[in-house]
């Protein structure tokens, strides 16, 4: 007790310190103060574990919703009670993460104004409108979300329909209040709408709008789902580890299950948000670029690289593992091995740097600036390439997975019409985006010698359109297995194969033409995905079944798969934070203001590093505190019941 | 009998394990040397065997755990059971193996040896923001004009870069093997290709001595030309070195 007092004693004084240290420093300037730090500590130290923190539980409270109500409305279509009790178990995490999130934020902006007085002047003169709209906008968020989670009882019979709007109103004012936060990091990013010399606001439409803040918009919204999933994920692994009774076991094995589908499903289209991002930072700043990928910050790319290898291994993993629980799945596992060492030779590649830490030995005896392996696979053709194979692979181990308990097949003439038409509809819109993208690139103005080696792209799609139209007529001939894997091979020849050597050439001919391969690859990709998707769907409706699904007889190393990802998806999104706010170096505003206070220094990678771990473990103790929170009540209600 | 083929695992797993060591270490030195003409072999570095062979080991791993059957048959090697002599052979060889593997491990990693440090390089050091929005002065003249500075650069990158870097800018210029890191080989797409020209108007000006602290270690011997060569001479040798090398630098985009 009495080390206690001594500890407390001790703890007022050095805070009473701090304060008095402050005044006298603020009483001593005669001019504005700058900048501040808390309490000895570094304020940019503070700011970023705050800042931090504050975005892992908004993208929890961001991304959940909107598998929630997903959720909700298919347990409305199929009317299965499961599924709405899972929406219900999601709401329950989001309400108790919620007000951590604001308390966060709250902090953060506290932090911000007390430590940067002056940076903060400046952006409340350029943003104060939309200040005063999201402080608005939080009201109407948060009334949604009791709203919803409070309602689910009373509209459960009448007004369901009623309680999913407002749970998709949830949805609009979070991701409303995201875009409009997003716009004042990406102006301090990517300024617009003021005049660089003396900073008078030109125009706050500019400002909000800036060139980085759709990019930015769209990857935060993507990686949201991806985080919410995993993290839901490694609830439910928890729980599933720590249930006695077979009910409980099956019920969170599922929840697992959909944590990492949705995880995997959002992580599949990650890395091309991340590629149009990283591109247009390029566009905005070529300097900015180099700095990010070739620069200070290059290093960090290779442990992001391993960081989103870790979690496609993670998430095929869990997959394999989960097949162990589907009767019939034992007819699908030869293509296990297979999968394994294209994912493993994928990982292998991605992660190759383009520089590699050398002794001087290795160097004479190299003989030149790049090994071999770094030369060919440090490159963006190669990681392009391998990438996309990546994601082509996972998908596969998708397609098994939900075939692994199905056997033979209703013939796809006998779906009707309406299966028909949703084909039609889906292959003709993905068509039409193909074609609008051709047609963009046989538009791009560029000089005659480089135009040259845009058209084999435009050949690419052309083959891939074909390749479409004769997967859906094969598809109504009844032959969509066989549709499915000729669409994929050609995928494979064209996106992988033939624009991975491409991509060699074009970097050595005419590097402009570089940029329009990339999205030339990731759309044929896509294209892929989603026909063979939407025709996967349809193959296997009533498809008559071989074998149950015995959820909760999963392997308890697949529950540790869960974990992994979630530490994985944790970590990565620490990184890519630190990232995207340290691309600015030296400049609160790029371009524009100077940081000039003394932790403006772009930190090394093993001060990053402990900065990030330091962030990664604050959040998974408060995020499982939190939870563990929202837990007691059904603690009680079951013992009560008992 | 399926139980007891599958038994062998293990071994199929630590096989897998050699052969992409085997390849890696042995196989891909000498299949470069032949691919890429060269009259040396191009052994792996450490850095890179490392990571490779944590992800063979990793692969293996995973895949013998993909199910509750997989698992148990990969362990069960180790367990006493029928009389196998192979078997027991094996068990032993493992057994023995495993401590041998570790304390050679141990041992090469603290036997002290004169060995340089490993230099984490980056590639493109930090751009000073005074170049950020340097253009080319010869970007918008009229195309005859742009011909004619490029022969000019041309010339003047014979007559002052060719010594290290090459008359074809390949990086294999005269000078070229005294250094112990070798000159830049422009011809490379991943080098001048990569960058925009002021960044390459930096790299001459300031040279090795202008590099700033945080792109240290850094051994590069390019010598600073602020004070030999005019910035419009410096602005037509690059014009030269892309022609010269026949790659284009990156262009930067209109923010939309």
């Amino acid at each position: 007790m009495n080390s206690f007092k001594i500890f407390f004693s001790l703890l007022v004084i050095l805070v009473l310190q701090g304060f008095v240290s402050q005044v006298v420093e603020a009483q001593e300037s005669s001019e504005l103060v700058q900048y501040r730090n808390f309490f000895g500590i570094d304020a940019r130290l503070v700011v970023w574990i705050v800042s931090e923190l504050h975005l892992m539980f908004a993208a929890f409270v961001l991304g959940v919703p909107m598998f929630a109500v997903t959720v909700e409305i298919i347990g409305v279509k199929s009317g299965d009670i499961r599924f709405d009790n899972l929406a219900r178990e999601f709401t329950k995490l989001l309400s108790a993460a919620f007000a951590t999130t604001a308390a966060l934020g709250g902090l953060l902006s506290f932090c911000l104004y007390g430590m940067y007085p002056g940076f903060m002047r400046y952006m409340t003169d350029v943003f104060h409108p939309i200040m005063f709209v999201y402080a608005l906008l939080f009201f109407a968020e948060a009334f949604c979300l009791y709203g919803y989670y409070y309602s689910w009882d009373i509209l459960k019979e009448k007004g369901k329909w009623f309680h999913i709007f407002l749970g998709i109103m949830l949805n609009v004012f979070g991701t409303t209040l995201m875009f409009l936060a997003n716009s004042w990091a990406t102006f301090m990013m990517s300024p617009d709408g003021i005049d660089l010399e003396t900073g008078a606001v030109t125009s706050l439409r500019a400002a909000f709008d800036n060139f980085l803040w759709m990019p930015v918009n769209l990857h935060r919204l993507i990686a949201n789902v991806a985080f919410g999933g995993f993290v839901v994920g490694a609830y439910a692994a928890v729980k599933f580890m720590g249930s006695k009774s077979d009910d409980d076991k099956a019920h969170y094995d599922w929840m697992g299950y959909i944590g990492n589908f949705i995880g995997l499903a959002a992580l599949i289209p990650l890395p091309f948000a991340g590629y149009y991002l990283g591109r247009e930072i390029y566009s905005s700043s070529p300097v900015m670029g180099n700095i990010m990928m070739g620069g200070a910050f290059s290093w960090t790319f290779i442990i992001q690289a391993i960081l989103i290898g870790m979690l496609f291994i993670g998430g095929n993993y869990y997959l394999w593992n989960g097949m162990d629980r589907i009767e019939g799945a034992e007819r699908y596992r030869k293509y296990i091995p297979f999968i394994n060492i294209i994912i493993f030779f994928c990982f292998a590649v991605w992660l190759t740097p383009h520089n590699l830490p050398l002794s001087g030995e290795e160097r004479a005896l190299i003989g030149e600036q790049y090994h071999p392996f770094s030369k060919f696979f440090g490159v963006m053709a190669a990681k392009n390439a391998v990438v996309n194979l990546l994601i082509l692979s996972t998908f596969f181990s998708f397609l098994i997975y939900r075939r692994a308990n199905k056997g033979e097949i209703v013939k796809f003439s006998q779906h009707g019409n309406s299966a028909r038409i949703a084909l039609i509809i889906t292959a003709g819109l993905t068509i039409l985006y193909l074609v609008w993208y051709a047609m963009g690139l046989r538009g791009v103005e560029l000089e005659a010698n480089i135009k040259q080696y845009i058209s084999p792209l435009i050949l690419c799609i052309a083959i891939q359109i074909v390749a479409i139209v004769v997967t859906i007529l094969m598809t109504f001939a009844n032959k969509g297995k066989a549709a499915q894997i000729l669409l994929l091979f050609v995928t494979v020849l064209i996106a992988v194969v033939y624009l991975a050597y491409y991509g060699f050439v074009v970097m050595e001919k005419a590097n402009m033409v570089l940029r329009f391969l990339s999205v030339t690859q990731v759309s044929v990709v896509i294209s892929c995905l989603i026909v063979n998707a939407v025709i996967d769907v349809f193959l296997f409706k009533n498809a008559k079944e071989v074998g149950k699904i015995r959820w909760g007889k999963i392997p308890l190393r697949s529950q540790y798969a869960l974990l992994l990802l979630c530490v994985a998806i944790v970590t990565l999104m620490g990184l890519m934070g630190f990232i995207r706010s340290g691309l600015r170096m030296n400049w609160h505003i790029y371009g524009y203001m100077q940081d000039t206070s003394p932790g403006a220094f772009t930190p090394s990678i093993s001060y990053m590093g402990l900065a990030t771990a330091l962030v990664v473990v604050l959040f998974l103790a408060l995020v499982s505190f939190v939870f563990w929170l929202a837990g007691l009540g059904e603690k009680k209600k079951s013992s009560s019941n008992a | 009998m399926r139980k007891k083929k599958h038994s062998y695992s293990m071994i199929w797993a630590i096989f897998s394990i050699l052969i992409v060591f085997g390849i890696i270490k042995y196989a891909s030195p000498y299949a470069f040397m032949i691919l890429l003409g060269k009259d040396h072999t191009m052994p792996t570095p450490s850095t890179l065997m490392l990571w490779y062979m944590i992800l063979g080991v990793l692969g293996a791993l995973v895949y013998v755990s993909t199910s509750d059957l997989k698992w148990a048959n990969f362990l069960s090697f180790m367990l006493p059971g029928e009389d196998d002599r192979t078997k027991k052979l094996l068990q032993k060889i493992i057994v023995l193996a495993l401590p041998l593997l570790l304390g050679w491990f141990v041992y090469s990693g603290t036997v002290p040896g004169t060995a340089s440090p490993v230099e984490l390089r980056i590639q493109h050091p930090t751009l000073l923001q005074k170049y950020e929005n340097m253009e080319n002065p010869f970007a918008h003249v009229s195309e005859e004009l742009k011909e004619k500075y490029t022969e000019e650069g041309k010339h003047l990158y014979q007559q002052n870069c060719r010594p290290c870097h090459g008359s074809k800018a390949d990086g294999n210029g005269p000078f070229a093997n005294s250094f112990r890191l070798r000159p830049i080989n422009f011809t490379d797409p991943g080098t001048i290709g990569t960058v925009v020209e002021s960044f390459v108007f930096w790299r001459i000006m300031e040279g090795g001595p202008g590099l700033p602290d945080g792109s240290t270690p850094w051994d590069s011997a390019m010598p600073s030309w602020e004070d030999t060569l005019t910035d419009e001479q410096v602005w037509k040798i690059i014009m030269g070195e892309y022609a010269t090398a026949g790659v284009v630098p990156r262009q930067r985009e209109e923010a939309e």
